[in-house]
């Protein structure tokens, strides 16, 4: 299989556009997750997000130096896409943390449960919470993508799992 | 101690499923190729042609220099004005060079240019 870097060498020197669509199917699904979960289940704007995120790699693929991995790269890419969608829709916490219905896959109870509980969230603890428990990321890789220092980064993981334990607790899923 | 691993166990449980989840391609990558902008690609060829361009113009300042191109030109001129004088015609390596070299270069400018164009 090619490793990231020779596609990404192959995009950026010879304007590969099949290097990228290898990439594009290699990433698109935590990308996609990342954005379901920030929106809640919300898989049309979740989708428009992505998009975005993937457009925006390829027009700045020059600047990916490989000081961290292409999957890192791209989700700081994901994260800032994010963060500029909130802030151009000013949106407020109320508005933002209603879970959404609909889509095969995100309209099951526990899909339900998932993002009620995601709700509960603010936003930077959200995106913290899900970059560890969801994408398994370690603290300074999550440092790494939301540009948060790593105390910030632990006071929210810690402040978000408090929340959500006692969420859990209060439904039932300790037993 | 014992309750915090308790409660992060719980949490690893609870996000577990989320976090094996792959999601379906069902025609994104299709979808984001089709909207990704022409205008990088063209920016390549732009930058590249740019580049070209410069480097032309640095290999032949450096030969100009390199060479006394000055004294060259004295010397074509030079012989261009005796030659017509006389009627008789005079070819050099060094006018060789410099024409093949030349027609090169402003070849590859040109087919660069009607890429650019047709894209």
């Amino acid at each position: 299989m090619t490793t990231d870097i020779s596609l990404v060498a192959q995009v950026a020197v010879f304007g590969n556009k099949r290097a990228f669509d290898e990439l594009v199917r290699r990433y698109q699904s935590p990308v996609r997750r990342f954005f379901l979960s920030q929106t809640l289940g919300d898989s049309q704007l979740s989708d428009d997000l992505a998009q975005d995120t993937f457009v925006k790699a390829y027009t700045n693929i020059r600047s990916f130096k490989g000081l961290a991995s292409f999957h890192t790269w791209l989700m700081r890419i994901a994260y800032n896409v994010f963060y500029d969608y909130t802030r151009s829709k000013h949106l407020t916490e109320d508005v933002d943390v209603v879970p959404q219905r609909g889509g095969s896959s995100e309209n099951s109870s526990l899909k339900m449960d998932l993002y009620a509980a995601l709700a509960l969230l603010k936003p930077d603890e959200r995106t913290c919470i899900t970059l560890q428990l969801i994408d398994g990321y370690d603290i300074a890789g999550i440092a790494k993508i939301t540009g948060l220092k790593d105390g910030t980064v632990k006071s929210h993981l810690s402040r978000g799992k408090e929340k959500l334990t006692t969420y859990l607790k209060q439904n039932g899923y300790d037993r | 101690m014992d309750m915090i691993d308790k409660d992060e166990r719980l949490l690893q449980q609870f996000f577990s499923e989320a976090a094996n989840q792959q999601i379906e391609d069902n025609g994104f990558t299709e979808r984001v190729m089709q909207s990704l902008p022409v205008a990088s690609q063209r920016s390549w060829l732009s930058r590249f042609s740019c580049l070209w361009t410069w480097f032309c113009i640095s290999v032949f300042a450096v030969l100009f220099v390199v060479f006394h191109g000055w004294e060259l030109l004295a010397v074509q001129f030079e012989v261009m004005l005796r030659t017509m004088a006389t009627q008789s015609f005079s070819i050099n390596l060094l006018m060789i060079f410099s024409v093949v070299f030349g027609l090169l270069f402003v070849g590859t400018g040109e087919i660069i240019s009607s890429e650019l164009a047709r894209k």
